[in-house]
């Protein structure tokens, strides 16, 4: 499999806090690449470091042999690289169209800037994502999947090789997730790879090929959704020391019964103030 | 022929014929010794200034104090070539381009800044280029290099401002500037029509909304800010241009002052900001209401009052009640009124049981 995107050492220091240390990655062409860790362990960083809203400190990160860490967002969004974001960001004064057509406009190999043939690359996109119903609406009132759709739909506009999702499955319900899943294979199917930071592990593990696991900006793990979730040190990131070395039961009983407690004294409290 | 057509069937289009049937026949009607010629050039002209502003202030989202450094930048221009013997007419684009040139030495680093300290740096802005202004004989009185531009000592006159020489034959020549500036009028709306329906427009609404989004979708905010910017400042010029070969007559306190910039500011937000017609809207309201007020007395008895001192604070009290109450001006006014009709028509014609309720 050819490389579509390599990132060397790469590091991110916001003053004295190392947002990512020394992470090496590789995302093959066609694959689906998870990204997975605790919270505030990176993902989003590196997200953004590839594409170029926070330059990499050191480091360096190539697409297709070109070295991309000194190029500005669009630039990087018109060779083929296009995110979506955490908390999503629709133009909300503008209709559905118009948001996905300004993807067809400003995106990948859109020489000529005719009106037509964005209209058509939007109502394509529209209606692969099933938003074309509601294409005329202004974004603002969207509900909240639909606004995650809209996110990918504005993304997939562009024409992007590397399409990167920050938690598009966050907050979906199971139905919504199973469509979102359907509609992340679907886009695999059209050649289009994906790097995905996700949270809800059903979604992830069950979706991508492979996955990367950072904690406190370092990468602890790399591999097959399989060899990730038995790794022990994915496992201590997650639960705790005394899981990974094996004295889960025990502290899973003592935990179990400690937590409601603590929980309910907080209450308690509250409700009596 | 289907279109032709239907142009002909809609009373829309019929009004507009006639109203600007009538605002060319102006000159010809002489109402009032010339005086609605008059303020129909300054509407006219305050029209380009508020459209080519919505350009960058209400398209892009740019909100710009600082535009009557472009107006002022034109003025002079013109009147500093005209003096130097250059042909006037030839003079009206080469004010554009200098304004929009300027547009771009303080766009470029402005423009990097976000909302309000983007507002606050063009202030700056304009009152540096009017004290530029004011100033700038004494700058170069000793320099040996700039000598050569001064005309009997003088570039910009300082605080007396510039004469322009008069023609012989006032009337034909103002009726010819009412038409120049009904020409650029439309010039104007036509860029603003076309910015606002192409891919241009599309991101610049892009770059109102999300600045951030826009970007990682490709949009290149900065260079489309700085083109906006300049786009804006070409019209603002050339219009600054035409009002000092109007009024011969121009001195930094008028082109390059702050009311100038707000006034600019103020045209589109009444009359509806990021739209194509409230500026249009905005400018009428504007002339009209400053015309009013400018001769105004108001006579209390014990204190008589002469408004024309106060109508910026009128202006200023507008503002802050439009941004309070009706952020979309006018035609913001007008949609959620008419909605409000027709809601009501609705409810008429339900309750007589004329349609079906849905």
């Amino acid at each position: 499999m050819t490389i579509l995107l390599e990132g060397q050492e790469v590091c991110k220091n916001f003053g004295g806090l190392a947002a990512l240390q020394r992470v090496n990655f590789l995302v093959h062409e066609g694959e689906i690449l998870g990204l997975i860790g605790p919270n505030g362990a990176g993902k989003t960083t590196l997200f953004r470091c590839i594409t170029g809203v926070y330059p990499p400190s050191l480091g360096k990160i190539v697409f297709m042999g070109k070295e991309i860490n000194k190029l500005m967002p669009h630039d990087i969004c018109v060779l083929g690289i296009t995110n979506t974001h955490q908390v999503v960001k629709p133009f909300p004064e503008m209709t559905v169209l118009d948001n996905v057509r300004v993807g067809a406009f400003f995106g990948r190999g859109w020489v000529k800037g005719e009106v037509k043939d964005a209209n058509k690359e939007a109502t394509r996109v529209l209606d692969f994502t099933g938003l074309a119903p509601k294409a005329n609406f202004l974004a603002r009132n969207l509900t909240l999947p639909d606004r995650k759709r809209l996110e990918v739909a504005r993304a997939l506009a562009t024409r992007p090789k590397l399409l990167l999702l920050d938690e598009v499955i966050a907050g979906l319900n199971a139905t919504e997730t199973d469509m979102m899943m359907h509609l992340i294979r679907q886009l695999r199917g059209n050649g289009i790879t994906i790097f995905m930071v996700e949270h809800v592990m059903r979604a992830v593990l069950g979706v991508s090929d492979r996955l990367i696991v950072l904690n406190f900006g370092k990468k602890i793990a790399e591999g097959t959704p399989d060899q990730v979730a038995t790794n022990p040190q994915v496992i201590e990131a997650y639960l705790g020391k005394s899981y990974a070395t094996g004295q889960g039961q025990n502290s899973h009983r003592v935990t179990d019964g400690e937590i409601p407690n603590k929980t309910m004294e907080r209450n308690n409290s509250s409700c009596s103030k | 022929m289907m279109l032709v057509k239907q142009l002909l069937c809609s009373w829309k289009v019929w009004v507009g014929v006639i109203v600007i049937a009538f605002l060319v026949l102006i000159p010809f009607l002489e109402i009032r010794g010339g005086y609605l010629q008059t303020l129909g050039f300054l509407t006219f002209l305050y029209i380009s200034l508020s459209t080519a502003w919505n350009i960058l202030g209400g398209y892009a989202g740019q909100i710009s104090f600082g535009h009557a450094t472009f107006y002022g930048l034109g003025a002079y221009t013109t009147s500093i070539l005209i003096l130097r013997g250059i042909p006037a007419l030839l003079t009206i684009p080469i004010a554009g381009i200098v304004a929009s040139f300027y547009g771009l030495l303080w766009g470029y680093p402005c423009l990097r800044l976000r909302g309000q300290y983007f507002a606050i740096a063009t202030i700056g802005v304009g009152e540096a280029t009017r004290l530029l202004m004011l100033n700038l004989d004494d700058l170069i009185k000793n320099n040996y290099l700039l000598k050569g531009f001064l005309q009997k000592g003088v570039l910009t006159g300082g605080a007396t401002g510039l004469m322009l020489p008069m023609p012989p034959d006032i009337r034909t020549y103002a009726t010819g500037f009412y038409y120049g500036v009904m020409v650029l009028m439309f010039g104007a709306l036509l860029v603003s029509w076309w910015v606002k329906n192409g891919k241009f427009g599309l991101g610049l609404f892009a770059i109102n909304m999300d600045m951030d989004a826009a970007e990682t979708v490709g949009v290149n905010t900065t260079r489309y800010k700085i083109l906006a910017l300049m786009l804006s400042a070409f019209v603002v010029g050339i219009s600054g241009s035409i009002y000092a070969q109007y009024v011969f007559y121009i001195d930094p306190q008028t082109v390059f002052g702050f009311p100038t910039s707000i006034a600019m500011v103020l045209m589109p937000t009444i009359g509806g900001i990021g739209t194509l017609t409230g500026p249009i809207l905005g400018a009428v309201v504007y002339i009209v209401v400053q015309d009013r007020i400018l001769t105004a007395n108001l006579n209390l008895g014990f204190i008589n009052l002469s408004l024309s001192s106060l109508h910026l604070l009128l202006y200023g009290g507008l503002l802050v009640v439009i941004i309070l109450f009706e952020p979309k001006g006018l035609l913001g006014m007008y949609r959620r009124l008419s909605n409000l009709w027709e809601k009501h028509k609705m409810r008429f014609l339900i309750a007589r049981g004329g349609i079906e309720k849905i």
